[in-house]
């Protein structure tokens, strides 16, 4: 077997970077290239930088050039980041893929198309599956913008994978990461001194670990599959668990509040106005089913969402001191932050 | 008039010992150290909640249980029986009690809940907590799958929520979802009769306009509530009779079963006539309502 030659879309991306590094100690893999409209922060090592916009039709030109066996579709933004205001997510989600999925079209050679996409088109519903296999997408209407995005993005991609049957396309869908060094809105809300529930309700999530988020997406880009794959852990963890395992005290914020609280802590968090997609996801919860990530694209999982959550409490700045814990060999305590 | 007598130190120290585990368990608790399975299931909650089901079995209720053996012992299983309440799905608790307190092997059942008491606040929690589940096919599957004890209330809404003039009279059976899975899964089913429920909140009425305001699908009137406030939630003290029936195995019927239309439609109403007929004898064995 030929060393597969690897392209990066959204290389600068946290996930693009990870996934370079993962890929250079793999064998079997041969010449990366990352493509972003920024240089990557992070030293990538011997992975080439081409820098191209994908939201740009030049891009159809520069990816045949670039003779890509695997391309890996890293540039899916979640969150509005400096430079990246909310209000440009959805060109650089939805346009961005279409722009990148014409692209694939010109590229002969193209083995497998790997999409790092999300687990926001099951939604979050209090009638919904405890585990949602991959065949209950858009089961419930997309009420944010961001599902919306995610649900059109992969109307695109389906009409793509049926068009390029000889091209392997897999949509991976992310839950909630979790880890340390992570800084996202909802690594943000954990951090918090105190953190803001709402009242009356304790959301059952899905913590991924970061490192098994990197793993899942480079053993997919090792070894795709056909169609979506949930990338979620095992298990899951009521919202109230957590905390208590980061030694944060929670606060209740009555119904009348939940809005205008939501709005002011999502803007403080860097949601900006996707503060929606998390207060559905902290009322409801979502549990995804992860038998095909683990069977067929034969990925095992390091952290299940218990462990996740302790491995982050090791690291979190818990106001620790509120309840000593009656078991001193735990190790969510004996290690100090 | 006798002299107080002083506590034995066996006594103190007894009550010491309690004092010291509770605070134990409450501080252990607050640290996050117990165990929640994936579906959000927290044993050690659902137990210490079991004292309260326990008086209203035994004392309140005065439950009394037949064929309580005919549950399997062990691998899956699907319970279904009528459902009644109009405020509080107690059937559902004194299933899951009597099968604590009868069953030779007892385990925990897990429920198929209406989804919109998911969107209820502390409801939602506290019945995930106690091995409520949102009711959908994919759930039920699941858990059979994973070889748990299901209770399903097939009636659903309509049974929950039906007026006290019509108790004990089974509504319409949804579609026979439950009976799709339980072919799909080759899961024995028990059909569950319970007579003593209709009459903790004889429901006479609907508020619509009280509904609307506070999000939910109905509120009911009983004699007590809402006049009494709080008060008027508190059951009226029935004579409970649950019979367990002998189960029916559906693994005769093989793969691909489940799609058979006719099939479903006739165990379905298989099922119901059962529970139908347990009902009226149940109802004639139990005899006075409240006395």
């Amino acid at each position: 077997m030929t060393d597969k030659r690897i392209v990066i879309a959204g290389v600068s991306t946290r996930w693009g970077s990870e996934l370079a590094r993962t890929l250079q100690r793999r064998s079997g893999v041969g010449e990366i290239i990352g493509i972003d409209s920024t240089r990557p922060k992070a030293d990538l090592g011997r992975t080439e930088f081409v820098e191209a916009d994908i939201r740009n039709p030049v891009i159809s030109r520069i990816l045949p050039a670039l003779e890509p066996d695997v391309l890996v579709h890293c540039g899916i933004v979640w969150y509005p980041e400096k430079g990246r205001p909310s209000r440009a997510l959805h060109d650089i989600n939805v346009i961005g893929t279409l722009q990148l999925l014409a692209a694939c079209e010109k590229t002969p050679g193209l083995e497998a198309l790997i999409v790092r996409g999300s687990a926001a088109i099951y939604g979050s519903a209090p009638g919904a599956p405890a585990f949602f296999t991959e065949d209950m997408a858009r089961r419930f209407p997309l009420v944010t913008r961001f599902q919306r995005d995610i649900g059109e993005l992969e109307g695109y991609f389906d009409n793509f994978a049926r068009r390029r049957p000889e091209i392997t396309c897999c949509m991976l869908r992310f839950g909630v990461e979790v880890g340390p060094g992570l800084d996202t809105p909802f690594n943000r809300y954990l951090n918090l001194p105190v953190v803001p529930t709402r009242m009356g309700f304790d959301p059952r999530l899905q913590l991924l670990h970061v490192d098994d988020a990197t793993g899942a997406l480079a053993a997919a880009t090792m070894n795709p599959v056909r169609g979506a794959v949930n990338v979620a852990p095992d298990g899951a963890i009521s919202l109230s668990r957590l905390l208590r395992l980061c030694g944060k005290p929670a606060v209740g914020v009555p119904p009348v509040l939940v809005s205008v609280i939501n709005r002011r802590i999502g803007n403080y968090l860097g949601s900006a106005d996707l503060y929606r997609d998390g207060e559905l996801l902290l009322r409801y919860g979502r549990g995804c089913d992860n038998r095909r990530l683990r069977e067929e694209i034969g990925y095992e999982l390091a952290f299940d969402s218990e462990g996740t959550a302790r491995d982050f409490a090791r690291t979190s700045q818990g106001i620790q001191a509120l309840f000593p814990s009656p078991h001193p060999g735990s190790p969510v305590r004996s290690v100090s932050r | 008039m006798s002299r107080p007598v002083a506590p034995s130190p066996e006594a103190v120290l007894e009550w010491a010992s309690t004092v010291q585990s509770t605070s134990d368990l409450i501080l252990r608790r607050l640290a996050g150290e117990y165990h929640e399975d994936a579906w959000g299931f927290d044993e050690e909650f659902t137990e210490a909640v079991f004292p309260i089901f326990e008086f209203l079995y035994s004392t309140w209720w005065r439950v009394k249980v037949e064929g309580a053996a005919n549950v399997p012992g062990h691998g899956r299983a699907l319970l279904v029986a009528n459902h009644s309440g109009a405020i509080f799905p107690f059937d559902g608790a004194m299933i899951a009690t009597a099968i604590q307190k009868e069953h030779p092997l007892p385990r925990w059942v897990r429920a198929m809940v209406l989804n919109w008491a998911f969107d209820l606040p502390f409801v939602s929690y506290i019945l995930r907590r106690l091995g409520g589940v949102a009711a959908n096919p994919a759930n039920l599957g699941r858990l059979l799958n994973e070889d748990q004890p299901v209770m399903v209330f097939p009636e659903g809404q309509k049974g929950f929520g039906k007026g006290f003039a019509d108790r004990y009279r089974l509504q319409r059976f949804g579609r026979g979802g439950f009976i799709e899975v339980a072919l799909e899964t080759g899961s024995p089913i028990v059909p569950v009769a319970v007579v003593g429920a209709e009459e903790i909140y004889p429901k006479i009425g609907e508020s619509k306009p009280l509904a609307r305001a506070i999000g939910s699908p109905y509120v009911p009137i009983t004699p007590t509530f809402p006049w009494l406030g709080p008060l008027g939630l508190l059951p009226l003290p029935s004579r409970w009779r649950i019979e367990f029936l002998e189960p029916i195995d559906l693994s005769g019927y093989g793969p691909g079963s489940s799609e058979d239309r006719s099939l479903v439609f006739d165990l379905t109403e298989q099922v119901r006539e059962q529970i139908q007929e347990a009902l009226y004898r149940g109802l004639v064995k139990r005899g006075p309502a409240f006395l």
